[in-house]
């Protein structure tokens, strides 16, 4: 890992942000899974917003809709659900800095998702700035059939590292 | 609960395939999998849900989305149906006996009979509201449910790990 992110685990360590977070976890009946089910509930609305729009671009699902419609319509929902997934899992990553910032499959989340919400603000804003921007001619029908390819797989792979990040711990690492 | 205490589901843990899944790589990716299938099984239903509700989608007719959207919940389904069974053998006995998952089931046979009833009782009077707004009470009332045990299938799914 590099030393600047293994130093955000450390400057967390023992902060407000750590003892706030440990108090909700260990004191809130039942917070741990009710916090883990808004995350995963909130993934759910990324599935149901930029997954759909991306198998929709891609000529799969959804084909009575149009793309630049779902798009003003969609992608709101995904910026509302990312909010709502740095909230909750903030409470986790705050909890215990350490084990965040120094697993490597977070590092692999964060290198996944950065990609993937960069590459959806990107299609939103030029999808705002003209009326079916995407589909207007057939070199952006296809760079949009490559932003949506890449995009579930970066969204695919944000949540199978977000899972694996418990796992590495005891598969690699035995204690 | 002569069949839930039956020793049967320490036979079950003990098959090869529970074996080799609970022991190697294959529960955690299991898990992915199931997690990744369970979110597209909310995400793909909630735009027919809020369209039931009134809230989104409102310019497509119901069935539209209904037939559009549904197959993919379905198939997510599938899925996660295949790899939750696929853990569910590794630790039979306890899952069987693990309050969070039995309440799993049970919500998940709510959501299954709720979608029946949308399906087999409601969709045939389909051309009456198909582009309603706002939508009767009825889908309503269906749309709610929907939203409200699905969530609860995840909140229950997710606490069966805090407990075993």
């Amino acid at each position: 890992m590099p030393d600047f992110f293994t130093s955000i685990g450390t400057l967390l360590d023992g902060s407000f942000l750590q003892s706030g977070a440990l108090w909700a976890l260990s004191t809130i009946p039942g917070f741990p899974p009710i916090i883990q089910t808004a995350h995963i509930l909130a993934i759910a609305v990324v599935m149901g917003s930029v997954v759909l729009l991306d198998l929709r671009i891609l000529g799969l699902a959804v084909p009575s809709q149009k793309i630049s419609e779902m798009t003003s319509r969609l992608m709101p929902w995904l910026w509302w659900a990312l909010a709502a997934n740095l909230i909750s899992g903030s409470f986790f990553l705050f909890g215990r800095p350490l084990r965040y910032f120094n697993n490597p499959i977070f590092g692999w989340k964060l290198s996944f998702l950065l990609p993937a919400v960069l590459l959806a603000l990107f299609f939103h804003v030029m999808s705002n700035r003209e009326e079916g921007y995407w589909e207007l001619n057939s070199k952006r029908l296809w760079s949009a059939r490559a932003i949506a390819l890449l995009s579930l797989f970066l969204w695919i792979m944000v949540a199978m590292a977000g899972r694996w990040i418990a796992y590495v711990e005891y598969i690699y690492y035995p204690a | 609960m002569g069949f839930l205490n039956s020793p049967k589901w320490i036979d079950v843990e003990n098959w090869p395939i529970s074996w080799e899944i609970g022991g190697t790589s294959w529960f955690p990716f299991l898990e992915s999998i199931h997690v990744i299938a369970a979110a597209f099984v909310v995400g793909s239903i909630l735009m027919v849900d809020l369209r039931l509700l009134g809230f989104a989608a409102v310019k497509y007719p119901i069935s539209t989305l209904s037939k559009e959207l549904v197959p993919w919940s379905w198939g997510a389904f599938v899925i996660a149906t295949i790899t939750g069974l696929g853990m569910f053998i590794t630790r039979a006995a306890s899952h069987v006996v693990n309050p969070a998952f039995q309440w799993k089931i049970v919500l998940l046979a709510l959501a299954g009979v709720n979608m029946a009833y949308f399906h087999f009782r409601v969709y045939k009077n389909i051309s009456q509201w198909d582009n309603d707004l706002p939508t009767p009470t009825q889908l309503k009332v269906i749309g709610s449910l929907s939203l409200f045990l699905w969530s609860g299938v995840m909140l229950a799914g997710r606490w069966v790990g805090h407990i075993i």
